[in-house]
């Protein structure tokens, strides 16, 4: 048989009339590892979730062996031979490695000691170094993740799909995640790998597509391909021009020490972690899945329950504190916007300016018993036009707008509360383009004004173009720091990795 | 999606009127304003109950110990006085065990962390058999005379209106204020709509979990006294009946979604009068007890599914313009 394995055509998705992808030709030819890139946003995980099922195509036609059909399931793609292995784990923890190979096919007399030879033997064909008797929450990252593939190999998955399969494992995880992806591929089976780490893609993939905005931007075999190459595809343009825009050449300078961090433990994600953060700054915290930046400002916030609190001492304008709940952060000045706005971030069955007064009237507390309408009104409409949030009307609710504007009225929330030191946790995660800059233009504000501003940001560009400072964490910890004029990014990268 | 939305608390008025004029139209003898007043009063408690359980449900919690709250502290004042306490004593005590109860309830729930489902099922039993094993005599406590100043907030009528419901308006004025204009019912809803951003936002979550049970337990309390001065009396044993489904009827079929955040005092009006006119049918039209269980039953099944279609919160929509 020749031709694609599994191939879309025109294939569009819309969310609430807005295209996530959009008209998108795709094909996986057999036995193939093909790697899908894009900026965040770009649509690589909807085109997968449409390929296994997740979620069905608003228009266009998917093919699988040449034959039209759309999952509408994840259990129907499985049964056409596509499986996906998400970022998350779905493998359920309190059951043992061969249970959960075999669930959803157990017989009518389930027999434990049957499915662990079954299990026993069909690992050691896929040479897997996991017992089949071991409870999966008590494996690493990456046996979880040989477990999974284990699974979709014993669903004699033609198609596995990756979604970041790299971001939570080691080096040496990484190593051997690359031979399984290899060893998969001389069984015959196609690869589609979902990866934000380019170099992984460079070296292991034998096609690349490049996704910008929903769109397609270009398929090729990786050989064709280079660094500057994807990015330039993935951006559309050469990267000195983008809305990251150049590298500093002046740094803003410190003003008085706002907050000071000393050995911040939190078991297992912070380590000791230490450093200053300083008002009239941007400080950048870059690290990678893991490195426990959003932790350990979530305990500064007051976000992570006191439980987790395992030790250290932070001090905020010469006073130690300690908060419980973010209710008295809040109170202290000190503000957390959220990268996951929607779980954490705003109210969906409210209004624009309704949300950003619950901000207010958080902070105000006790001296706004009564809701002013009036001032809710007005508050709303000054933050609309203060950040430039593009709805009909300050009634529109928040679920309605684009994920830019959402991320406008999250800030607003927060910003209406005058915080001192504000943070921002992966502020233009899923957010368009012209949204970003218009954030960015927010952050540089903010410094600006004189308040101590962090930005917890996964992308280097973004890193490089807007810290005054930046800190890069590892394992946990903050083990590096740079002026913004001596940063590049090997030399952040390098200090994240190694 | 939006037009849906807004007009839910129209249709289920719609459904009210449709009945309403069916059942005058029809049923002979419904459509006199000695029956339309007996309707409303049969639905004032029911009411105000409701409006204890709509605090409640948008901020994402349910209360099923409300029928307790309703029975035993209201119970203990008409006996303490019985005993011969003065009445502010035995108010004070009734009001001292409902805002206790409610603490415990809140208390549970916001910082053991256990669900309200469960909490409320088994503290409202805890409140009943307490009741019955340490307070009272008998099954049904009597209104003593002592008492008889109080009875304003329940006997007679005022301009022709039976005080009940005017208790009920008022509560529901009280209520509305507090849910619409108050900060702490700014909070609920923004809690009962996304408790996560309400925590990250700066609203202090748990003493407003708590802050919900006790006002529930208070509003169930001073149902109990107007139930009370009534009927002369508190049927201790109110506990055992289905009375708390009609109040998840009331609030469900007014249209305040069982997922928090939405609705108000006008959808619990709505939803009494609606299951005043169903219940006042029923009666009319000769159901047995039993029958008229079938029927409520049915209708809480179907007022849940249609709640679950019209507030969904599946994974499609959670991940609206999520890419």
């Amino acid at each position: 048989m020749t031709g694609p394995v599994l191939e879309l055509r025109q294939a569009t998705k819309a969310y609430g009339g807005v295209p996530a992808i959009d008209g998108v030709d795709f094909a996986l030819e057999r036995g193939e590892i093909h790697a899908l890139v894009g900026e965040n946003g770009a649509g690589k995980s909807t085109l997968t979730k449409v390929m296994a099922g997740v979620v069905s195509l608003t228009s266009g036609q998917m093919l699988v062996d040449g034959r039209e059909i759309q999952p509408r399931t994840p259990l129907e793609a499985r049964h056409l031979g596509v499986a996906m292995v998400f970022q998350e784990n779905s493998l359920v923890p309190s059951m043992t490695v061969a249970q959960n190979l075999f669930l959803g096919q157990e017989k009518y007399f389930n027999r434990l000691r049957g499915i662990y030879i079954a299990a026993q033997q069909f690992l050691q064909s896929l040479n897997f170094d996991v017992s089949p008797t071991a409870t999966v929450s008590l494996l690493g990252a990456a046996k979880k993740q040989m477990v999974e593939i284990a699974r979709a190999v014993l669903h004699n998955a033609q198609v596995i799909i990756f979604d970041e399969p790299t971001a939570s494992l080691t080096p040496e995880e990484k190593k051997y995640f690359f031979d399984l992806v290899l060893e998969l591929k001389r069984r015959g089976v196609s690869v589609i790998f979902i990866s934000h780490a380019l170099e992984e893609a460079l070296l292991i993939s034998d096609r690349i597509t490049v996704l910008r905005d929903g769109k397609h931007v270009v398929t090729d075999m990786t050989a064709n391909f280079d660094r500057a190459r994807i990015v330039q595809a993935m951006v559309g343009r050469d990267l000195s021009q983008t809305v990251y825009g150049r590298h500093k050449e002046t740094v803003r300078p410190r003003g008085p020490r706002v907050l000071s961090v000393q050995n911040l433990r939190m078991a297992p994600m912070v380590k000791n972690n230490s450093f200053s953060i300083f008002a009239g700054q941007i400080t950048g915290v870059f690290g990678l899945v893991g490195a426990g930046r959003t932790e350990t400002f979530k305990v500064v916030s007051g976000v992570l329950k006191r439980d987790f609190f395992h030790g250290g001492e932070i001090v905020l304008n010469g006073r130690p504190v300690r908060f419980a709940v973010p209710a008295a952060a809040v109170r202290s000045g000190v503000a957390y916007v959220t990268e996951d706005r929607k779980v954490e971030g705003f109210f969906e069955t409210m209004s624009i300016a309704r949300n950003v007064y619950m901000g207010f009237l958080a902070k105000m507390g006790g001296k706004r018993p009564f809701m002013l309408r009036r001032e809710a009104a007005s508050i709303g409409e000054s933050w609309i036009k203060n950040l430039n949030v593009r709805a009909i009307s300050k009634d529109v609710k928040v679920i309605e707008l684009s994920g830019g504007n959402q991320q406008k009225v999250v800030v607003a929330k927060s910003l209406v509360q005058e915080p001192e030191l504000i943070i921002f946790d992966e502020p233009t995660r899923g957010v368009d383009v012209g949204a970003i800059a218009e954030i960015h233009q927010l952050l540089n504000r903010l410094a600006d004004e004189g308040r101590a501003v962090v930005m917890i940001s996964s992308y280097l560009p973004e890193i490089l173009a807007l810290s005054d400072r930046v800190l890069v964490c590892r394992q946990g910890k903050v083990v590096e720091e740079f002026s913004a004029l001596e940063a590049t990014e090997e030399k952040i990268m390098y200090a994240a990795i190694h | 999606m939006m037009k849906i939305r807004l007009s839910q608390q129209v249709i289920v008025f719609i459904l009210f009127v449709v009945l309403f004029v069916g059942f005058s139209a029809f049923l002979p003898g419904f459509f006199r304003s000695n029956n339309l007043l007996t309707l409303l009063q049969n639905v004032a408690i029911l009411g105000i109950l409701g409006l204890a359980m709509s605090i409640v449900v948008i901020g994402r919690g349910v209360d099923l110990s409300l029928v307790a709250s309703l029975s035993v502290p209201a119970g203990l004042v008409l006996q303490m006085v019985q005993y011969g306490h003065s009445v502010p004593a035995a108010l004070a005590a009734g009001l001292a065990l409902a805002l206790a109860f409610g603490l415990v309830n809140g208390w549970l729930i916001a910082y053991a962390d256990v669900p309200s489902l469960f909490t409320t099922l088994a503290s409202g039993l805890f409140l009943a058999g307490l009741g019955q094993v340490a307070f009272f005599k008998i099954d049904v406590v009597q209104w003593s005379a002592a008492l008889d100043g109080l009875a304003v907030i329940g006997r007679g009528t005022l301009f022709g209106i039976p005080t009940p419901v005017i208790m009920f308006g008022l509560a529901s004025l009280a209520v509305a204020l507090f849910l619409k204009s108050t900060r702490l019912g700014a909070y609920i809803y923004a809690m009962g709509d996304n408790p996560n951003a309400a925590r990250v936002g700066g609203v202090p979550v748990r003493p407003l979990i708590v802050l919900q049970y006790v006002l529930a337990a208070l509003i169930g309390a001073f149902a109990g006294l107007v139930l009370a001065a009534s009927i002369n009396s508190m049927p201790t044993r109110i506990f055992n009946s289905t009375l708390i489904y009609d109040v998840i009827l009331v609030v469900v079929l007014g249209g305040i979604g069982l997922s928090g955040g939405r609705g108000g005092v006008l959808n619990t009006i709505v939803g009494t009068l609606l299951i005043g006119t169903m219940l006042n049918a029923m009666t009319i039209l000769n159901l047995s007890y039993s029958a008229q269980n079938l029927v409520k039953g049915l209708v809480l099944l179907v007022a849940i599914l249609a709640d679950s279609f019209v507030n969904p919160r599946n994974e499609e929509t959670a991940q609206q313009g999520d890419i």
